[in-house]
């Protein structure tokens, strides 16, 4: 397949030429682990693949993975958009595996399977016994996503939690160019605590049988990591482009060759007199022909060829879900006991949110809240107190101070039927884990045509204001990492009441539609009450009725004049709200001030004509100038208006955040909205 | 020039009809050795031969019961298996429609013509007592042949209600099996403007659960040794490739007389595994007769093979240049033929 893949290259056929040769030892995984045992894996496991799918009648391997390599939009899996390696049937969720960034995942997966046998949750996509295989090669071991997994699968076992999965390192000694310097993945991963540590040849099918089968015992009894470190070659140079000459001597590359794991397979085969050398010999000819009218039957398949078809999945799901009934009175009583009748009366959003996070836990029995701190805490800022002692450790769950871990968590419980709600504890602490969420979670539905989503809801506390509390790394004003990623909602309430309503609305989102949501909680309003001065109460708000929820892209509007629009959210609302009166009195007329809320999915169309006759439009955005919301928005409403506006954006300095009494210095304020307000109206 | 590479497609009962009367008189020469065993032994059972029964008018109550027509389709078959020409076409895989997987075992080598005859002439002679639940049949397509998919939801959500089990998976038509009672039921619930659903006669429920006792009694009375590996891949009704060398025979004995005789025989999928897994030139449907043709044209839709998207594209197809030949239609036998 590689072979005939390269020569199709040549013609303008084919678009893939990183092959599987070298590492046909993991067809024995293929065979020996049942599909019902997730797989997921790296890019050289067409071995793995085809031998797998022998384990379900109806399948079409090889045909399939021609239409993979040729980008066919009749790829069973892809659709022609990458060629990856996956299949719902056989439970091999798709990813491209070129940085180790799905084995944060795989180790979320291996936890989420006795977690969700224990919590009999009907959703559940695994068995209770299964485990997950997670491959991946020598040189992607030293990347800090595999460390992180890794580490986190070590740590869960040291607290004596079950994550059942085999880590299998294919090591071909290369990583593109550069060598791996002998033992040292030995040396690196042989003694982790809590991992066992196997090694096997790749190169003999029955070393590789009676290992496999050992560790496929051992972990699925023990429910304990191993680390299956695989020996093996690497023929063909790393992909179709890479000329090997270039940094081997011929002499290296021969001898290469000459351990390729089919000769030494055929060997087994006749020193066990199980086939003849022209039994072989006949068997390799008649599948290379095969293989070259597959190959050559799937170069007419039809191309995905324009952005419509190309685009077309990026949100897709065909798993869809019922929602759940509303709990009734009686389990709520019990649920919130004397905070019961608290319900009732006005609180901050933070309260509410965590009212809210209840009410959730009790209706989705599907849902999950983890995160570092949130378990006994409650979190830094309470807004998950109370509900370990309502749902119970395996549903509320403090996790390793690894962000990495915590939405690979997320990932990996979403692939077993939860929906998990995982909280990463502040906005700058999602920068070392951004890569979770932008090229695996964001992706799957767009990589597998919606047959495999990630279902999660992911609350960030962030953002400024925090009274001069924190410095930069407690403040970050930046949201910019979220608003190319294509498909992610992104939630931004300014109130409790709202967050409530949008909490629901992500939860049932998710759920349902299997949809990835950001859903930002600005710290500084999580304990506000008044709005414009002291005891006025006016930013505490009811808890709403159960049913009640916000669309997603559906904005606020707070008033109806005509004489400027202001456009913010978050801790831009809350500022803008308090210069309304007084831009009001200054200007002696009306204004209109909107809350976006969602900070994806706007309905640009439907702003302008709520803008309307309004002439003025000011954005007020709290984050960096460059790269937030109000620079797109701005952009967005040149280009879309049909009457020229009087715009302008009115964000923070390109500045990070200070300690101190000028935490807030670079930040839009009360007073500097007021300013803006002005002279864009007066000219 | 290589050889042209084709998958053989073996037809399953019914296909030996007053159409096809005579068949093996005209098409039976070149298993005329294995022919003559055969009659020789049925002679010894005291049965009629199928060189007799071949001979003599059609009678559905003599040549439709299984005992008869199993045995005379098998060697319809194996005649036309063995009339291909092979210095010109090379095999590269063996299908076939619920019994015609019997006959797939044996012309891919993993059934001794002796050892094909038993196993199909007493799976053939179960029921020759009383046959268990019968067959209905219904098509799931429109005049086009493509799939309708809110008909095939409909026709499946009241086969359920009705008690009744997917039979087999044809293509256009799905096939159902069940109980007398189920069956009187269904041909009210899916009557059309045409002559479909209709019972298809000494049919009885085969491939579904109301099977289990004749699974039960097959496996006493068969031995796993009748079985040895294919010489040919052979696509199980499944979809399952059954690959020479790497079979395990005692899980092909399984299958043969377990799954496949009380569960789904999904006709469907193994001939797109076939198609897709070894992209034949031409695909060969073997006699008697040819009522699978359209069944497999409809595959062929479903899949859009060679960008057979419709009735009109397969038979615009056929026309021009013939993907399925049926050996049982005298003109495109020729093409295949020695």
């Amino acid at each position: 397949m590689d072979l005939k893949a390269r020569l199709l290259k040549d013609e303008g056929k084919c678009f893939y030429t990183i092959g599987s040769s070298g590492h046909e030892g993991n067809a024995v995984f293929g065979k020996v682990f049942p599909h019902t045992d997730m797989a997921f894996l790296h890019y050289r496991s067409g071995a793995f693949f085809i031998e797998r799918s022998k384990q379900v009648p109806g399948t079409s391997p090889i045909y399939d993975m021609a239409l993979s390599f040729m980008a066919s939009s009749e790829d069973p899996i892809s659709g022609g958009r990458h060629k990856v390696i996956g299949s719902k049937m056989l439970n091999i969720p798709p990813q491209t595996s070129t940085i180790a960034s799905h084995l944060p995942k795989a180790v979320g997966t291996a936890f989420s399977i006795d977690r969700a046998r224990d919590l009999d949750i009907k959703e559940r996509e695994l068995k209770g016994d299964s485990i997950v295989l997670c491959s991946f090669g020598d040189a992607s071991a030293n990347h800090a996503t595999a460390l992180s997994a890794i580490n986190t699968a070590s740590w869960i076992t040291h607290v004596g939690g079950h994550v059942p999965i085999i880590f299998i390192c294919e090591d071909n000694e290369m990583g593109i160019s550069v060598p791996t310097e002998n033992h040292w993945i030995h040396e690196s991963f042989s003694s982790r605590p809590g991992i066992d540590y196997i090694a096997c040849d790749g190169l003999h099918l029955i070393d590789l049988i009676i290992k496999s089968q050992r560790v496929e015992h051992d972990c699925r009894i023990n429910r304990t990591p191993i680390f299956l470190h695989m020996k093996t070659v690497r023929l063909m140079g790393h992909a179709g482009s890479d000329i090997e000459a270039g940094y081997r001597s011929l002499s290296d590359i021969e001898a290469t060759e000459f351990n390729d794991p089919l000769l030494h397979s055929a060997r087994i085969l006749i020193e066990n007199q199980c086939l003849s050398a022209d039994e072989i010999l006949n068997l390799y000819e008649s599948y290379r022909t095969r293989v070259n009218h597959v190959f050559e039957a799937a170069t007419d398949r039809p191309k995905l060829e324009t952005a419509k078809g190309v685009m077309a999945t990026i949100t897709a799901n065909r798993n869809d879900r019922n929602v759940p009934p509303q709990p009734g009175k009686g389990s709520r009583k019990t649920l919130f006991g004397k905070e019961y009748k608290r319900l009732e009366q006005p609180q901050h959003m933070a309260k509410l949110i965590n009212y809210t996070l209840s009410d959730i836990l009790l209706r989705y029995s599907n849902t999950l809240v983890f995160g570092e701190d949130v378990a006994q805490k409650g979190g830094v800022y309470h807004v998950t107190a109370d509900l370990y002692n309502q749902f119970g450790v395996r549903r509320v769950f403090n996790s390793p101070l690894d962000e990495t871990s915590i939405i690979g968590f997320g990932i990996g419980f979403g692939h077993n039927g939860f929906v998990p709600i995982s909280e990463i504890q502040f906005l700058a602490y999602l920068h070392n884990a951004e890569d979770q969420l932008r090229s695996e979670a964001a992706t799957l539905p767009f990589f597998s045509e919606g047959q495999f989503t990630n279902p999660m809801v992911l609350r960030i506390p962030g953002l400024a204001y925090q009274k001069g509390f924190g410095g930069h790394f407690h403040n970050d004003n930046s949201l910019a990492i979220f608003r190319d990623i294509p498909g992610v909602i992104l939630a931004v309430p300014s109130n409790g009441a709202d967050a409530s309503k949008m909490l629901r609305t992500v939860v049932r989102e998710a759920h349902v539609n299997g949809r990835v949501i950001v859903f930002v909680e600005p710290i500084a309003l999580y304990m506000a009450k008044d709005l414009h001065e002291p005891k006025d109460g006016k930013w505490n708000f009811q808890y709403p009725a159960l049913d009640e929820e916000i669309p997603v892209g559906e904005f606020a509007e707070y008033g109806k004049g005509k004489a400027l629009t202001i456009i913010t959210y978050g801790n831009g609302l809350y500022l803008s709200l308090q210069a309304q009166k007084e831009i009001e009195n200054k200007l002696k007329k009306k204004i209109k001030v909107i809350d976006l809320r969602w900070l994806s999915d706007n309905d640009i169309p439907k702003l302008l004509k709520v803008i309307g006759t309004c002439e003025n439009v000011l954005i007020v955005d709290e984050c960096r100038r460059t790269g937030c919301h109000g620079e797109g928005l701005l952009a967005q409403l040149v280009s879309d208006s049909k009457k020229p506006l009087n715009l302008r954006l009115h964000a923070a300095e390109d500045s990070f955040i200070s300690l101190g009494v000028a935490a807030t210095a670079t930040l839009p304020s009360k007073e500097s909205i007021i300013q803006n307000a002005l002279e864009l109206v007066n000219g | 020039m290589g050889k042209e590479r084709i998958v053989v497609i073996c037809p399953g009962r019914g296909t030996y009809s007053r159409e096809t009367s005579g068949y093996l008189k005209i098409h039976g020469t070149t298993a005329q050795s294995q022919i003559t065993w055969m009659d020789e032994h049925r002679k010894n059972e005291g049965l009629l031969t199928l060189s007799e029964l071949d001979s003599q008018p059609f009678k559905t109550k003599v040549h439709m019961r299984g005992e008869n027509a199993s045995p005379l389709i098998y060697a319809c078959s194996l005649s036309d298996f063995l009339s291909i020409d092979r210095s010109k076409y090379e095999i590269v895989a063996i299908t076939g429609n619920s019994m015609g997987w019997y006959i797939a075992l044996a012309l891919g080598g993993a059934l001794s013509n002796e050892n094909a005859f038993s196993l199909i002439n007493t799976m053939g002679s179960m029921m020759s007592e009383g046959i268990i639940g019968g067959q209905i049949i219904h098509p799931i397509v429109g005049e086009n042949w493509q799939v309708d998919e809110v008909k095939t939801k409909a026709v499946l959500n009241e086969v359920e209600k009705a008690g009744a089990y997917v039979s087999i998976r044809l293509g256009g038509y799905v096939v159902i099996g069940g109980e007398q009672k189920s069956l009187n039921t269904l041909l009210k619930k899916l009557t059309t403007d045409d002559k479909y659903p209709f019972q298809i006669p000494f049919h009885a429920a085969f491939h579904t659960p109301l099977l289990e006792s004749v699974s039960k009694k097959a496996f006493g009375l068969l031995s796993e040794l009748l079985f040895q590996k294919p010489a040919i891949p052979l696509v199980d009704g499944r979809g399952h490739i059954w690959s020479p060398f790497s079979t395990e025979t005692q899980e092909l004995y399984q299958y043969t007389l377990g799954i496949q005789v009380t569960r789904t025989y999904d006709f469907t999928t193994s001939v797109t595994v076939a198609m897709k897994e070894f992209c034949p030139d031409k695909l060969v449907l073997l006699g008697p007769g040819n009522t699978l043709g359209g069944s497999i044209g409809q595959i062929m839709i479903q899949n859009n093979w060679l960008n057979v998207d419709s009735k009109k594209a397969f038979t615009n197809r056929q026309n021009k240049e013939p993907y399925l030949i049926s050996m049982g239609m005298e003109d495109q036998r020729e093409i295949v033929s020695k």
